[in-house]
């Protein structure tokens, strides 16, 4: 059996050769068989995945405290920067500990090592990642199939992967900023795979910039961790004998900067505007990054942090806030849009909000829950997604709700799929969703922050209702009603390629049981509490009492999930649309109806007030430029110039000139001698 | 090893002479002087030790009367700082020659003369360790490119050429006072016995003697600021700049990379080599001035360019931002900082000159460098669009490339000296490292925003792009462009890359990455130097700091009347010595201070021979 550390290379490893040798090769050589390369180097790193996990299970269940397996690769910088004398340097550590901030002594060398670690937390998001990536990857093959750029396809995908394990393995912050960055790039680039097509290109790039403005926040946040710990080491910062934490305004800085970075990865309200958009990539994209993995990078991060955010006053707060405020804010959105990717993408960002929110209640039993919900969600989101793409697929690439119905005899295995896909996002019994999403609100309800935890509960207990409501308004839409085919399909809409269908089947599969197993005998969540960073949490109360009211939340939910399934049917089953119609009217009179139509109008908002200001002072400062700045060089040099036009008719070549001037001259000498 | 130094920075003189006259020989004896003086970089680097003492050095009496003090030598060596720059000329003439084979149709041998001729001024100004010699190479770099711009360029190339001579001239000028500044108050400040009676140029010998007895301070500030600036002309600091994009816009493209890929950099490379070292106090005194200068310069530079409509302008602008780094990080007092924009000199030089050569085989496809006139080139030149790619996101600091170790490294260094050093809180060091930070967003907009307008989309290229040989290098009439869809054109197809363009450019591609994934190799066999060349300004700035402190005690003392606390004893630093500036004051400074040469202890008046002497 190989080690773990070996497992820990090997996992981000092999997806870089695939990379490397697909797109070395894929042009010539590979051409239709580009494919292999990834599925295989994607397998290998699935299978190492499973054992690191097993591994480190294992090395958990034996020992309470087991230091886990870390590599060091190479060291990236190591800049000796102590420039203060050591008197100096104790003056500032005394005056930052009457602050309350850490001691800044260690702030010596600046040394970053690429290397790699694997605690439980880790291993989840490991273990998820390749998996999800390797079924995406396999679908790919019949999604991508015919397409021009079908080797760029199956390097970018096996470059994401690579930057994503290194991503949740990354030991240090700027290794973390660093493939934080790389996989927007695999973002970028694959939003913008059909870069023929204008509004991909814009959404790519409306990607980067978004993502790039939660970075500047992160590398704010990652700068200032240097300058007040001295250290970017997680080992330093959150292990079990981690340095004291800033409390002051500068502990809630740094927190609020990182977490401006989650957002923008997240695609956290104010930020959330770029993950709609990005759905112009393929559907297998969709999918992989931008519903179950990469999108939850936010999370990762917060929840890797969740020690420090606890000490900072107020971010817990601002982290469910912002978490339960996106959740609702999606969850409005999504129920009247009309593009059925755009509806999962809506409903993406309510769930990162729902993890979000979770993890802001900063307790072990929230933080569990958080991690259970990205595990159960990026099954069943990367179901529903791929089952859309394969809707799409069939359809000729159309994918708005309104110009197609009753597929479900045409496509009955996307039809199952979508439906195991869409029951366990709505959290109905025994499906994953249920499981996970009454882990959360359990996690509220235990939550002892008063006031904002309870409205928060509510809250969510609100959006249950909403993920009903837009999860199947589509599914009746599209999979029943009379069989309507739009042309753009041709007269050959027929079910996708069996490489397609059983993917599907598989994670239908997954997506119905993860959660059962996940939540038999606690499994996830022992496992998950033997995070080194997670030790210091608030524990749950004990399991009896907990039993209890988990029962109570679960039988409440459930009711109120089956009651909105039923009146969903009813209202979209059928020729009571009259019903649906009304409704609408209604909610149009209210105005909410215009404001979720119009995605709260963010892009606008966005528009007038950041962008056409930026476009107009730069505009400005490209004149000022040219005219105030440039002038006043060509000013001096005009200087010169003029002084010698100026001269210039002293010299006219006439002699009687010179003769007067020399005569007048002699005079003035002859003068001043004289006086 | 210093055969090797002296033969490749004199063997493209040699080659520009021995040029043959017709195009087709002319081209391939240039490529092969380049690549001989490549080879010859390469291996000096390879065989470089680190450390900080000089490596290949050569050393010969220049000029020296046998009546008059002057010991002009000619003296030159690597070190950590040089090297870089120097393996970096030797590389972009490179590929300089190799984009401008097909590009360059009209007087192409007396394109290569000049071409070489400039490689030999420029590896000269990084190796020089003589003032004198230096500023030979220093002003001799200017005349060949004058040339380049004026013959070879746009149609606004003579406007644009003076522009750059006159004002980079008249820059150089107070510099070479300075540099003059510099030898001659040394002279007349001897130390040792018995001093020696000679006028020394030499750069390594005048460091040391600055290090062991500075100038009084507000001599240095008046000497900085006549290096200042031609330095920062050079760089561009920022009003200094509009020459800058005009030059790049009007130059061809050979000449654009080597004016954004090395000659920007010897502003820098004098700031380092001369106004840091030799003044230190007057460094330390003038960093928050040149941070304000510099983070303005990231910040403007980049909204500048955000508004640009022509690629070459937009790129030109781009390094004034880029620039503003290098200089920030120079001048951050912090070695993360200096180290870091050291390596953001090379990394600049690497992806700016690439992003040149791009934009130039783009012209040499298409004849315009209008935004607008383009669309879609990746899916016609996909070759192009990958190697954009990579010049493009090291441009915007994409980690796993050059540009994010330099850029990283600068902020975090800003960050260290901002935040963590200074006890009373900094406000102005704050804003300005938080407001760099905002550059790096900016940077990603305009670049991004250039890839996505000419590489993706549908497919958009003006009539007339065929490549045309023999074509006089004046604009074509852009009434007559009209935009086309693609598969409409009567010409045959551009043609993507081929293999001599791949040749030059994949070097660059790979250095970038190389420099991104492993920086330790670069920054341990600069950092020495860099140190060392730093370590006076980097003191001088704690006392400075401390001074401050110490004011900001004894004000706070007197107001809640406590006793004063005892100065620490710190045996590396010495109790301040009463400055009559700190930072925020200098013009007071140095208003009240006679500028003279001779100090009252001095026993000799400069025409009388020195006693020693026979």
């Amino acid at each position: 059996m190989p080690s773990a550390k070996t497992l820990l290379v090997v996992i981000p490893a092999m997806p870089l050769l695939a990379a490397a040798l697909t797109a070395v090769l894929g042009p010539r050589l590979l051409r239709t068989r580009s494919h292999w390369p990834t599925v295989l180097g994607v397998a290998f790193s699935f299978a190492a995945s499973l054992l690191l996990l097993f591994q480190v299970h294992q090395q958990v269940r034996a020992e309470k405290n087991a230091t886990f397996p870390s590599v060091t690769l190479w060291q990236w910088v190591d800049v000796d920067s102590s420039r203060l004398a050591a008197a100096r340097t104790a003056a500032l550590v005394e005056s930052t500990a009457e602050a309350g901030a850490p001691p800044a002594a260690k702030q010596g060398t600046f040394s970053i090592n690429v290397a790699l670690q694997a605690d439980p937390l880790t291993c989840v998001m490991l273990a998820v990642v390749t998996c999800i990536s390797l079924l995406v990857a396999i679908y790919s093959i019949g999604y991508m199939r015919g397409d021009r750029g079908y080797w760029r396809f199956f390097s970018y995908i096996p470059l994401f992967v690579f930057s994503m394990t290194m991503l949740v393995s990354a030991s240090n912050f700027l290794l973390l900023y660093v493939f934080w960055e790389l996989v927007g790039l695999c973002s970028y680039l694959l939003i913008g795979f059909w870069y023929q097509r204008p509004a991909a290109a814009a959404a790519g790039k409306k990607a980067f910039l978004v993502n790039r403005i939660g970075d500047f926040g992160f590398a704010l946040g990652v700068f200032l961790l240097w300058t007040t710990y001295g250290t970017l080491n997680y080992e330093d910062l959150f292990g079990p004998h981690h340095l004291p934490y800033a409390r002051e305004a500068l502990g809630t800085a740094i927190c609020l900067l990182l977490l401006a970075g989650a957002c923008g990865k997240s695609a956290q309200f104010p930020l959330h505007v770029w993950l709609p958009d990005a759905m112009e990539g393929p559907s297998p994209v969709s999918a992989l990054i931008h519903a179950a993995t990469m999108v939850t990078a936010g999370v990762y991060l917060v929840a890797r942090c969740l020690p420090m955010f606890r000490e900072a006053p107020g971010v817990l707060h601002v982290v469910a806030i912002i978490g339960g405020g996106t959740a609702l804010l999606g969850a409005i959105i999504a129920v009247t849009q009309t593009d059925l990717k755009r509806i999962l993408a809506y409903s993406t960002i309510s769930h990162l909000g729902y993890m979000f929110l979770a993890l802001g209640t900063g307790t072990l039993l929230g933080a569990v829950a958080g991690m259970f919900h990205l595990v159960t969600h990026a099954f069943f989101k990367s179901l529903l997604f791929l089952a859309a793409g394969s809707v799409m697929h069939a359809m000729g690439g159309v994918i708005d709700i309104r110009r197609f119905s009753g597929l479900r005899r045409r496509m009955p295995i996307t039809h199952w799929t979508f439906l195991f896909g869409g029951l366990s996002m709505a959290g109905v019994i025994p499906f994953a969703g249920f499981f996970s999403k009454d882990a959360i609100l359990l996690s509220l309800a235990e939550c002892s922050g008063g006031l904002i935890y309870q409205t928060l509960y509510w809250t969510t207990f609100g959006g249950i209702v909403l993920i009903v409501l837009y999860t199947f308004r589509p599914y009746f839409i599209a999979f029943f009603g009379p069989e309507k085919i739009p042309k753009e399909a041709g007269d050959h809409a027929h079910e996708s390629p069996r490489v397609m269908t059983w993917t599907l089947v598989i994670l239908a599969f997954v997506a119905f049981s993860v959660g059962m197993v996940l939540e038999w005998n606690h499994v996830l969540s022992d496992f998950l509490a033997a995070t080194p960073s997670w030790t210091t949490l608030p524990l749950p109360p004990a399991p009896e009492v907990l039993a209890k009211e988990h029962l109570a939340i679960a039988l409440q939910s459930s009711a109120a999930v089956l009651i909105t399934l039923a009146c969903t049917a009813a209202l979209y089953l059928g020729t009571r649309r009259v019903i649906v119609a009304r409704l609408t009217g209604l909610l149009k009179l209210v105005g909410i109806y215009q404001l979720s139509f119009g995605k709260f109008f963010f892009d606008q908002i966005y528009w007038l007030f950041i962008i056409l200001p930026a476009e107009g002072f730069a505009a400005l400062c490209a004149w000022a430029d040219n005219h105030v700045i440039d002038g006043l060089v060509n000013l001096c040099g005009a200087v010169p110039r003029w002084f010698g036009a100026a001269l210039r008719p002293l010299q006219g070549g006439l002699i009687q000139f010179y003769a007067l001037s020399m005569a007048i001259g002699l005079l003035i000498m002859l003068f001043l001698l004289l006086l | 090893m210093s055969i090797l130094l002296l033969t490749s920075i004199f063997l493209p003189l040699a080659g520009a002479i021995l040029l043959p006259a017709r195009r087709e020989r002319a081209r391939g004896v240039a490529l092969l002087t380049a690549l001989l003086t490549l080879a010859l970089a390469v291996v000096l680097v390879g065989c470089y030790p680190g450390g900080t003492a000089p490596f290949a050095k050569t050393d010969y009496t220049w000029l020296a009367g046998s009546g008059v003090p002057l010991d002009v030598r000619f003296s030159v060596a690597l070190d950590g700082l040089s090297i870089w720059l120097y393996a970096l000329t030797a590389l972009l003439t490179v590929v300089a020659v190799l984009i401008s084979w097909e590009a360059i149709a009209e007087q192409a041998p007396l394109f290569y003369r000049l071409l070489l001729i400039l490689e030999t001024g420029m590896l000269g100004v990084f190796t020089a360790q003589d003032l004198f010699l230096f500023y030979v190479f220093f002003e001799f770099t200017l005349i060949p490119l004058f040339f380049l711009i004026g013959i070879w360029g746009s149609e606004e190339r003579r406007y644009a050429a003076m522009k750059f001579f006159l004002f980079t001239l008249a820059g150089s000028m107070l510099t070479f006072l300075g540099l003059l500044a510099i030898m001659l108050w040394d002279f007349y400040h001897p130390i040792g016995t018995p001093a020696p009676w000679k006028m020394t140029f030499s750069i390594p010998e005048l460091t040391t003697r600055y290090a062991a007895r500075p100038m009084d301070p507000a001599m240095q500030m008046w000497i900085f600021l006549a290096l200042f600036v031609g330095f920062a002309v050079k760089v561009p600091l920022v009003p200094l700049h509009t020459w800058l994009p005009l030059a790049h816009v009007q130059a061809p493209a050979a000449g654009s990379i080597d004016l954004a890929g090395v000659l920007l950099k010897i502003g820098a490379y004098g700031f380092a080599r001369f106004s840091i070292p030799l003044l230190p106090a007057a460094a330390a005194a003038a960093m928050p001035w040149i941070l304000i200068l510099s983070v303005a310069g990231i910040l403007y530079g980049a909204l500048v360019a955000l508004a640009q409509s022509d690629i070459k302008k937009l790129i030109a602008y781009s390094s004034v931002s880029h620039m503003g780094f290098c200089m920030a990080g120079l001048f951050s007092a912090n070695r993360l900082g200096i180290e870091g924009g050291t390596l953001q000199l090379l990394s600049h030089g690497l992806a700016t000159g690439g992003l040149f050569a791009l934009v130039g085989m783009i012209y040499e496809r298409y004849h315009t460098r209008k935004i607008a006139d383009l669309g879609g080139l990746a899916r016609r030149l996909p070759v192009l669009g990958f190697f954009m790619a990579v010049m493009t996101l090291s441009s915007i600091g994409l980690p796993g490339t050059s540009g994010f170790v330099g850029e990283f490294l600068i902020l975090i260094g800003l960050f260290q000296r901002g935040w963590a050093e200074t006890l009373p809180p900094d406000a102005l060091l704050r804003t300005l490292s938080v407001l760099a930070v905002l550059g790096v967003v900016l940077g990603a907009w305009y670049m991004l925003w250039l890839y996505q307008r000419v590489f993706f989309g549908p497919v958009r290229e003006p009539q007339g792009q065929s490549h045309r040989e023999g074509d006089s290098p004046i604009f074509p009439d852009h009434a007559s462009m009209v935009p086309e869809k693609s598969g409409q054109s009567p010409q045959p197809p551009v043609r993507d890359l081929n293999l001599r363009e791949i040749l030059a450019l994949a070097p660059l591609a790979v250095l970038i990455i190389w420099i991104g994934v492993y920086p330790r190799f670069f920054l341990d066999r600069l950092a020495p130097t860099m140190n060392q060349l730093t370590a006076g300004m980097r003191q001088a700035e704690t006392r400075l700091e401390r001074t401050k402190d110490e004011i900001r005690m004894t004000k706070e003392c007197r107001i809640s009347k406590c006793r004063m606390p005892e100065d620490s004893t710190d045996p590396r630093f010495p109790p301040p010595r009463p400055f009559r500036h700190s930072s925020f004051d200098i013009l007071s400074s140095f208003g009240f201070r006679p500028l003279s040469f001779a100090k009252p202890q001095a026993a000799f008046s400069p025409l009388i021979p020195h006693p020693s002497s026979p």
